[in-house]
């Protein structure tokens, strides 16, 4: 009945030897060594995103013509670096170099989160007339695009042909009419796919003002304000109704994420999307026979001028909080200059943030040679960047779409409210 | 007779009947997902759907088992679910034996707090939660995520293990009293080990609790040196596409060592539960 | 090891001769056994409800390095919000559809399981299936389901083979299925651990009562109505307040199936100070909604720590 002792003491001994480990594990280091070397923490979700070991490399190329500074990578899906960056922010215990989303950059500078790399940029005196494009907030700039991500029409050449449309589409007018024809095909196959999930509501960036902007089109006015109201807006709500009211929008959309609309696609279950270039890979790996290309973006009908090609970017920032500005902002350097800029982008299949970088296109899919002269021929529009808690603006926008596609509100009434939610965001 | 004996085949039928279907009930969502991790990713909106298909293959397993960064989220949930097993036994006995054994003022009160704890909706702490961590000097640690995940587990072990004590003689301690040892070695040398089967039962309840949290693994840790199963088949979501197979792979071994447990102790389990349920 | 023990003795610990402890020591002795609870009670459960309760007051907190007092701001802007209202309906009908089914599949599978009428094996069997869903992580059994409920999942297309249906339903994104939907995957996952339980508890009623009702001749319901029934309620009972308290946290089966939508059909308390917290910024006003929530779980909390004085 009694315990032996020598029972006990395994116990106790086990208790032990498990604190300890959780003890000695907690015990954090100093970021800089008694060496001299400084450890940069970089926190994005980039490294999830290219093949395994890429983006490594590229990082050991860095720490060895560097020796006194060290990366730790952070990597975590765009989601849960989204809320690890905000929370870190609100503790001040940012990593020291982040990846950014322009969609972001507005909350975490206001925050005093990240700094600004103007300065810095002084201080190193660096040359940033080779920067493609840097998000400014009141003149500072707070991030810069490292790769670009265009988003053009995925095309599924099967299902189009079997439809009887010989032609991409390329007006509005063009893309209701093959929509439909892919629906009455025979088969489960649905002409578009619309993921709406206010969860995760980009879809509302990527899948519907990609239509306004590709009509040279804007949900702003010149001084910024939201202009949802406006006629451009409200006909591009409506085409997206007239495609719902067509039953051409593969069904469950209202709770839909991009990931289940790459899903669709690849699997032939819809005819076109709209998707970043960056998922040719994937669908590829995923389907090695799918027969399908990119296009531009349908414009409205009789539109000829300059297209607007919405876009998405891994943005780079440094903490406001770190006590190593000058290192991280010679790595940030490191990923803007020319070569290292031109790897980056031509292994994640975007393009390159640094003007005269040229992503190699020899080893690549020719798609993305197609799409390199769509993006050339257009300009990157993506109104999102900048604003503030734009996740926000983008859910109570779909929200007020998933009311007009049910039925329970009409176009107008459903603008005039998403404007003035926009408003009371927007000052 | 023979009436008798029809009767008691027809509710025979009856109740198996009634298991199987609660049993489809049950296991084909499980079955399925067992199926789905032997597909390859382009057969898993195959129409119509089949159970075992062309491509059917253990590739999700090797991959999932031929990377360290997913075996080190195996290792992290093994040691984070064992500690915390131990450690909310270890505390949840000191406090059971408080209320089992003791009277004194505030004790009422404090089992309240105590129970009600368990009310406290994970959410309300989230937004308070990480700064205090960080001030602690807990975050990405694994200690900080043992140390939470107890704050969960503690109460019910608590409440558990009070009831089972209680279900135990008061002679039992008295006994070693009288031969002169004190309450702690009561404790000890004759309550714990007469209260074996409760507490593997409160302790296989526990590393499940643990095991599965997935709001505060997320939120408390930062590199995938530190974080558990669960984060890490919510990093197989991905952004931009499901990788379905390996994430049902992921699965399916992230449940083997939950299933283990409760084969083995499964006797165990269900009879400390009947003791600290059925309270005389 | 015979659990026969009768009541538990109330008799005082005898005074042992020979040991001279101080009275104050030996009162201190039960807060000394409860200290480390009450250490780690105290610092990681009482310190932040302080600190979320502070905020709620706060205007601008967390984001703003200079927050004011609000005051009732934050409260009043919740509880205007037509969004919360619905959220408290939705999580309303969640919690008590979720634990009823709960409360009736985990008995009627508990007593099948517990039926003498079956062998030790078959038994064994039916209750690692029925003990399946309990295994997985929220995360797969949220990704399970979409898997099994999309459009052009496998739920529909056994039910169009079968003909109970004619066109795919949107389980998860039709504004008046939504709910019902996540409510059935809530009901899968959670209940084993009820089953398991009241299991236990089947056990644990002596077979000499329902010796004694057979011997009266009672048929099979009545011995369920006079002798399971009242045997399990203290079990029933605080099983079900625990399931209601449990399941009004559910968030990650949530945001993962339909992330509160479609048009906020199921949009929960839990989705919604989520929504606040992280994706408007508005930390004051989740805290607050945050209290709200604790206060209305509190409720259930009281009657929770009743039935538990009660057993």
């Amino acid at each position: 009945m009694a315990l032996p002792a020598t029972r006990l003491k395994r116990v106790i001994g086990a208790v032990t030897a498990a604190t300890m480990v959780a003890f000695v594990a907690a015990c954090g280091s100093d970021d800089t060594a008694s060496d001299g070397t400084v450890t940069l923490e970089f926190a994005q979700w980039w490294g999830a995103e290219l093949p395994a070991g890429e983006f490594d490399k590229i990082i050991n190329d860095f720490t060895a013509q560097n020796p006194d500074i060290k990366i730790k990578l952070l990597s975590a899906p765009y989601a849960s670096t989204k809320q690890q960056l905000l929370t870190g922010a609100a503790s001040k215990t940012l990593p020291d170099v982040v990846g950014l989303d322009g969609a972001w950059v507005n909350d975490f500078a206001k925050q005093g989160a990240i700094t600004d790399i103007t300065k810095l940029m002084a201080d190193a005196g660096y040359d940033d007339s080779e920067l493609a494009s840097q998000i400014q907030l009141d003149g500072k700039t707070y991030m810069i695009p490292v790769v670009n991500f265009v988003y053009p029409l995925f095309v599924n050449k099967d299902l189009l042909t079997e439809a009887g449309v010989d032609k991409v589409p390329t007006t509005r007018t063009e893309f209701l009419d093959a929509a439909k024809k892919i629906s009455a095909s025979g088969g489960d196959a649905k002409g578009w796919v619309l993921p709406l999930d206010t969860a995760v509501p980009n879809g509302v960036q990527n899948d519907v003002m990609s239509w306004l902007w590709a009509s040279g089109g804007s949900m702003l006015t010149d001084d910024g304000k939201p202009n949802l109201t406006s006629a451009e807006v409200k006909s591009t709500v409506e085409f997206v109704q007239s495609l719902n009211d067509a039953g051409v929008i593969a069904p469950g959309s209202l709770t839909m994420k991009e990931q289940d609309k790459v899903e669709k696609f690849s699997n032939g279950q819809v005819g076109m999307m709209i998707d970043s270039l960056a998922h040719i890979n994937l669908i590829k790996e995923n389907k090695p026979d799918l027969n399908f290309e990119v296009a531009a973006l349908p414009a409205e009908d009789g539109f000829t001028g300059e297209r607007g090609i919405p876009y998405a970017s891994w943005g780079i920032g440094i903490s406001d909080s770190t006590e190593h500005k000058a290192e991280a902002f010679k790595f940030v350097s490191y990923l803007m200059s020319q070569e290292t800029n031109a790897k980056l982008s031509t292994i994640a299949n975007g393009f390159p943030g640094n003007k005269t970088a040229e992503p190699d296109f020899s080893n690549s899919d020719p798609l993305f040679k197609a799409a390199f002269d769509i993006y050339q021929q257009g300009y990157p529009a993506n109104e999102f960047v900048g604003l503030p808690k734009s996740e926000d603006l983008m859910r109570s926008f779909a929200e007020q779409l998933q009311l007009v596609l049910t039925g329970k509100t009409s176009v107008d009434e459903a603008l005039a409210k998403a404007q003035e939610n926009w408003s009371s965001v927007i000052e | 007779m023979t009436t008798v004996k029809m009767r008691r085949t027809f509710a025979k039928v009856g109740v198996v009947s009634g298991l199987v279907v609660g049993g489809l009930f049950a296991g084909l969502p499980v079955l399925w997902l067992l199926s789905t991790s032997f597909k390859n990713n382009g057969e898993v909106f195959q129409n119509p759907p089949q159970l075992i298909t062309e491509g059917f293959s253990f590739d999700a397993y090797r991959a999932i088992l031929g990377d360290g960064a997913q075996l080190r989220f195996f290792l992290n949930s093994y040691i984070v679910a064992i500690a915390v097993t131990i450690l909310t036994l270890l505390v949840a006995i000191l406090a059971g034996y408080a209320f089992s054994r003791f009277t004194f003022p505030f004790k009422k009160t404090i089992n309240a707090v105590i129970v009600s704890v368990q009310a406290v909706p994970p959410i309300t702490l989230v937004i308070p939660y990480f700064g205090l961590i960080v001030a602690l000097g807990l975050y990405d640690t694994y200690l900080g995520l043992i140390l939470t995940h107890m704050v969960f587990t503690l109460p019910y072990a608590i409440i558990m293990i009070t009831a089972y004590l209680n279900t135990l003689p008061r002679e039992l301690d008295e006994s070693v009293k009288v031969d002169g040892g004190s309450g702690w070695t009561a404790l000890w040398r004759i309550l714990v080990p007469t209260a074996v089967p409760g507490l593997i039962a409160v302790g296989v309840y526990t590393f499940m609790i643990s095991w599965n949290e997935y709001l505060f693994a997320l939120t408390l840790t930062r590199t995938d040196e530190m974080r558990t199963v669960p984060i890490g088949i919510q990093l197989l979501m991905g952004q931009h596409s499901y990788e379905w197979n390996q994430m049902m792979a992921m699965s399916v071994l992230g449940s083997i060592p939950v299933l283990l447990l409760f084969l083995f102790f499964q006797r165990r389990f269900i009879g400390g539960l009947t003791a600290g349920a059925v309270k005389a | 090891m015979t659990l026969t023990a009768p009541e538990t003795s109330t008799r005082a610990a005898p005074a042992v001769p020979g040991r001279s402890r101080s009275t104050l020591t030996r009162r201190l002795v039960p807060y000394g056994y409860l200290s480390p609870t009450v250490l780690l009670i105290v610092v990681l459960m009482v310190v932040p409800i302080v600190m979320v309760i502070g905020y709620s007051f706060r205007d601008n907190v967390i984001v703003q390095e200079n927050s004011v007092f609000a005051g009732f701001a934050n409260y009043t802007k919740v509880l205007t919000d037509p969004s919360f209202l619905s959220a408290l309906k939705n999580t309303a009908i969640f919690i008590s559809v979720s634990t009823a089914a709960h409360l009736v599949l985990g008995l009627a599978f508990a007593m099948m399981l517990n039926s003498p009428l079956l062998g030790g094996v078959t038994k064994a069997i039916f209750r690692i299936v029925y003990i399946l869903p309990w295994l997985f992580t929220i995360a797969v059994i949220a990704v399970i389901w979409r898997l099994l409920l999309d459009p052009a999942g496998v739920v529909n297309h056994v039910l169009q083979t079968l003909g109970l249906i004619e066109q795919g339903v949107n389980w998860f994104s039709d504004p008046s299925m939504a709910l019902w939907a996540v409510s059935f995957v809530n009901i899968w996952a959670g209940y084993p651990f009820f089953m398991i339980s009241l299991l236990a508890a089947l056990q644990g009623i002596p077979g000499d009562l329902y010796e004694a009702a057979a011997v009266d001749g009672t048929n099979w319901f009545q011995r369920f109505v006079h002798v399971t029934l009242p045997q399990l309620r203290p079990v029933i009972i605080s099983m079900a307040v625990l399931d209601l308290i449990w399941t009004s946290h559910q968030f990650a089966l949530i945001w993962m199936t339909t992330g509160g939508g479609p048009l906020n059909s199921t949009e929960m308390l839990s989705t919604f100070t989520y929504k606040q917290a992280f994706s408007e910024y508005e930390f004051a006003t989740a805290s607050a909604a945050a209290v709200i929530v604790l206060l209305l779980t509190m409720v259930l909390a009281f009657f929770y720590v009743r039935s538990q004085r009660e057993r």
